[in-house]
C-alpha cells in the first residue's frame, strides 16, 4: 500500500482531493489518535500537593517559632519560680532552724531540760532521776 | 550599561562568597548564636539526718551603670537598702551610684536571687534605670553559726577554703555545663537550627556525722561558758564512743560565713584540730592507763604522796597545799593530785610511757580528715630530763589537740581500744548512690580491764567529794576529769603566771559508755578551774546528747572506790 500511495505522490504532484481518488487507492480517513490521560488532573494533585507543603512548612514554621517564644517565657517563669521556690526553702529552714525554735521556746517560757529520764512503755518503768527543769539554770538566751 | 551594572554587582558578589566567605560566615555566626553556660550547683553538706548545714541557691551580684544612676542615686540607694538590708551601705552606695567617668561599678555581691530581683524590681518599678545583675551560685548556711568551724566556707569562686568545704572540695563541685544554640537578632532561639548541649553534673552532698539540734545547742551552752568565764575562747566536742563519729564540734567565738560576719584568723581556725595546748590533768588518765595495761597499777592501789617534789630546780606541787598524804589511785585521779600522778608514773621508764603515748596517738594526726590538722608536739622519750618525765605525766610539757585528746580518751571509755574520729559518714553522687567514707576499724592499745581501771577513779571524779560533781548527771554514772594547765606564751614559751587552759573530759554511762564529751576554756578568768567553770558545760552537753540519743541509764550503782587508806 505504500508503495502505491508513493506511487501515487510521484505521478500526480497536485492531485485535486477526492474521496472516490482516495479509496481507489485504498485510502480512508482515520480518526485522530487521542490521549488516554486527562491533563487536568495531574495538575490539580501537583498544585495541591505543593500548596500542602508550602502551607504546611509556613504553619510549622509559624507553630515553632511561636513555641519557641511560649518555651522562652516558660524558661523565665521556671526560673523565676525557682527562686521563689528557694527563698521559701531558706524562709522554711529559718523557721525550722534550731535557735528560731529556741527562741520561740524560751519566750513562752520553756527551758531545757538537762535531767534526761526515760519512760520504758513495756512494763511503765521510769529510767533515770527525772527533775523538773528549773529557769535560769541552762541557756536563757539565743545568740548563736 | 546593563552589562557593566551587573558586572558590578557579580564583582561584589564574588568577593563576598568566593573571597571573604569564610570571615562573614565567622562574624554571622558570632551574632548568631548564644552561649549559655549552665553552673553545676555544689553538692550539699548535710547532718547526720540529712538536713542541710551548707547548700547552694542562685545569686546575684548588682552592678550599675554611674553615667544613667547619678542623677538619681540617693533615692535608687533607699530602694536598694530597704530591699537589700544590711548587705550594702546607704552612703557607700550613694558615692558608687555617682562614681565620676565610669560605667561600671559593682554594688553588692552574693546576694540570694530572691532578695536581688525584689531590689531591681522596686527601681524599675520607681522609673529608674542603670542597675543591672550578673547570675552567680551562692553558698549558704541556713544555720548561720552553726557548726561553722566545721563545715568550714568557700572563697569568691566557690572553692572550699577551710573545713570540710575544703577537705572535700573535689566530691562537692560539680561539673558546669553549656549550651551553644543560634538565636535571631531578638535573641530568640530558633528552632530546629544547629545547637550543642552539654550536660551539667552536679556536685555530690556530704553527710556529716553531726547532729543539728545538739549542735546548735552545744554552740550556744559553750558561747555562753565562754561569755560568763571571760575566756579566750572554748572548744566542746562530743564523740560516740562505739564509731568513733562526732556528733558535735562546737568553737567559740566563731563565724557566720552566711552573713560574712567575724571572719578574722582567730574565728575561723578550727582549733579542735589546729590549735595546741597543754592538757594539764586530764592526761592523768592516760598515764593511769598505761600504768594499768602494765599491771602496775589499780583503782585501790595505795600511794604515798608527798607534800612536794624538787626536780632539775623546779618545786612542783598539788593545787592545795598538803603534808604527806596517803592516796589510792582513784583518790590521786578524783582529787587531781600532780604528785600522786608523778609517784605513780616512777614505776615506769620514759620509754614506756612515750611508747603508750604514741599508742594513744599523740604527736600524730588523728586520721579525722580534716584541713590542717596539727600532730601536737611529743619530743622522744629518749629526750626526756626527770623534770619531762613527772611533769608529762600530769599534762604539762607535752602539747595536744583536743582533737587527739578525744582519740586518747575514746580508747579508755571504748574498753581499750582505739579508732580514729571521723565528721563524714559518706558521699552522694547526683545519681543517689552513697559512698561510706572509709574508717580504720578500732585496735586494742591497752587492756579490757586497764581501761576499766582507770573508769573507775574517773567515777570518783564526779563523786560529791571529787573535783567535779558539777558534771555529775543525776541518775548515770559518769566518768571524767578536770584539767587546769599552765598556759604557754608562745612568743617566749614559757609558762603565763595566772593564765590557764581549764577543760573537763567525760563519758557516759560510765558502765556502758556511749558518749565521750571534752570542752577546754582557754584563759578564763584567773582562779576558774576545770571542774568549777568547764564541768557544768559538760553536764549540760552530755545530758542533752544522752537523751537526743535515747541513751537510758544501766540503773546500776557506782562501785565505791576508796579514795584514801
Amino acid at each position: 500500500m505504500s508503495e502505491q500511495l508513493a506511487r501515487a505522490v510521484t505521478v500526480a504532484p497536485a492531485p485535486r482531493f477526492s474521496t472516490e481518488g482516495a479509496k481507489a487507492a485504498g485510502l480512508r480517513l482515520v480518526r485522530p489518535v487521542r490521549s488516554r490521560a486527562r491533563k487536568a488532573p495531574f495538575v490539580v494533585v501537583v498544585l495541591t500537593l505543593l500548596s500542602i507543603g508550602l502551607v504546611g512548612l509556613v504553619v510549622m514554621s509559624t507553630v515553632l517559632q511561636a513555641q519557641s517564644f511560649q518555651a522562652a517565657s516558660l524558661h523565665r517563669t521556671a526560673a523565676s519560680l525557682q527562686t521563689q521556690q528557694q527563698g521559701l526553702q531558706r524562709e522554711v529552714e529559718q523557721l525550722q532552724s534550731p535557735s528560731n525554735v529556741a527562741r520561740r521556746a524560751l519566750v513562752y517560757g520553756m527551758v531545757p531540760n538537762a535531767s534526761p529520764a526515760f519512760l520504758r512503755l513495756s512494763d511503765g518503768k521510769v529510767l533515770g532521776t527525772p527533775e523538773a527543769a528549773v529557769r535560769g539554770n541552762n541557756i536563757t538566751r539565743v545568740s548563736q | 550599561m546593563v552589562i557593566g551594572v551587573f558586572g558590578i554587582f557579580g564583582a561584589r558578589l564574588f568577593q563576598i562568597q568566593g573571597l571573604d566567605a569564610s570571615a562573614y560566615a565567622a562574624k554571622a555566626i558570632q551574632a548568631g548564636t548564644a552561649k549559655n553556660v549552665v553552673p553545676a550547683p555544689r553538692g550539699e553538706i548535710l547532718d547526720r539526718n540529712g538536713v542541710p548545714l551548707a547548700s547552694s541557691v542562685d545569686g546575684l551580684t548588682l552592678t550599675a551603670n554611674p553615667r544613667m544612676t547619678a542623677a538619681n542615686a540617693p533615692q535608687i540607694a533607699r530602694l536598694l537598702v530597704q530591699k537589700l538590708g544590711n548587705r550594702i551601705d546607704y552612703f557607700d552606695t550613694i558615692d558608687k551610684l555617682r562614681t565620676p567617668k565610669s560605667q561600671f561599678v559593682y554594688l553588692a555581691h552574693d546576694v540570694p536571687a530572691w532578695t536581688a530581683n525584689k531590689a531591681l524590681a522596686a527601681v524599675t518599678k520607681a522609673g529608674f534605670t542603670g542597675v543591672f545583675d550578673e547570675k552567680e551560685s551562692l553558698r549558704t548556711y541556713p544555720g548561720g553559726k552553726l557548726a561553722a568551724n566545721l563545715i568550714g566556707y568557700v572563697n569568691g569562686v566557690n572553692k572550699g577554703v577551710s573545713g570540710i568545704e575544703a577537705q572535700y572540695n573535689k566530691a562537692l563541685t560539680g561539673l558546669d555545663g553549656s549550651s551553644t544554640y543560634e538565636v535571631s537578632p531578638t535573641h530568640q532561639r530558633i528552632p530546629m537550627a544547629d545547637s550543642t548541649v552539654t550536660k551539667m553534673v552536679p556536685g555530690s552532698n556530704v553527710t556529716t556525722t553531726i547532729d543539728r539540734d545538739l549542735q546548735w545547742y552545744a554552740d550556744q551552752r559553750l558561747a555562753d561558758a565562754v561569755k560568763s568565764s571571760s575566756s579566750d575562747w572554748g572548744l566542746a566536742i562530743t564523740m560516740d564512743v562505739k564509731t568513733c563519729q562526732i556528733v558535735q564540734m562546737s568553737q567559740a567565738p566563731t563565724f557566720d560565713a552566711d552573713k560574712g560576719t567575724g571572719m578574722t584568723n582567730e574565728n575561723t581556725v578550727s582549733r579542735a584540730v589546729q590549735n595546741v595546748y597543754e592538757p594539764g590533768s586530764v592526761l592523768k588518765t592516760v598515764t593511769m592507763a598505761s600504768l594499768a595495761d602494765q599491771g602496775k597499777i589499780a583503782a585501790d592501789s595505795k600511794i604515798v604522796v608527798p607534800s612536794g617534789i624538787d626536780v632539775d630546780g623546779f618545786h612542783i606541787g598539788d593545787y592545795w597545799e598538803h603534808g604527806t598524804i596517803h592516796l589510792t589511785a582513784a583518790g590521786v585521779i578524783a582529787k587531781s593530785s600532780n604528785l600522786g600522778t608523778i609517784v605513780a608514773a616512777s614505776q615506769m621508764s620514759s620509754k614506756t610511757m612515750y611508747g603508750y603515748l604514741r599508742k594513744f596517738g599523740f604527736g600524730q594526726q588523728t586520721g579525722v580528715n580534716l584541713p590542717g590538722e596539727s600532730q601536737g608536739i611529743l619530743t622522744n622519750g629518749a629526750k626526756w630530763s626527770k623534770a619531762n618525765h613527772d611533769t608529762i605525766a600530769f599534762g604539762q610539757g607535752i602539747s595536744v589537740t583536743a582533737m587527739q585528746m578525744m582519740r586518747a580518751d575514746g580508747a579508755i571509755a571504748n574498753g581499750g581500744k582505739i579508732c580514729n574520729p571521723s565528721v563524714v559518714s559518706g558521699v552522694t553522687s547526683p545519681s543517689g548512690k552513697k559512698t561510706p567514707v572509709n574508717t580504720t576499724p578500732a585496735h586494742r592499745i591497752v587492756s579490757k580491764q586497764a581501761a576499766a581501771a582507770v573508769t573507775r577513779m574517773m567515777e570518783a571524779v564526779t563523786a560529791p567529794d571529787g573535783t567535779a560533781p558539777a558534771a555529775a548527771i543525776k541518775g548515770y554514772r559518769v566518768a571524767g576529769k578536770t584539767g587546769t594547765a599552765w598556759r604557754v606564751d608562745p612568743a617566749t614559751g614559757r609558762y603565763i603566771h595566772g593564765q590557764n587552759t581549764v577543760s573537763f573530759m567525760g563519758f557516759a554511762p560510765a558502765d556502758k559508755p556511749r558518749f565521750l564529751t571534752y570542752i577546754v576554756l582557754d584563759k578564763p578568768y584567773s582562779n576558774a578551774g576545770g571542774g568549777s567553770t568547764a564541768g557544768p558545760v559538760f553536764h549540760d552537753i552530755m545530758s542533752m546528747a544522752l537523751e537526743r540519743f535515747g541513751v537510758a541509764p544501766t540503773g546500776s550503782k557506782s562501785p565505791k572506790v576508796p579514795q584514801v587508806w
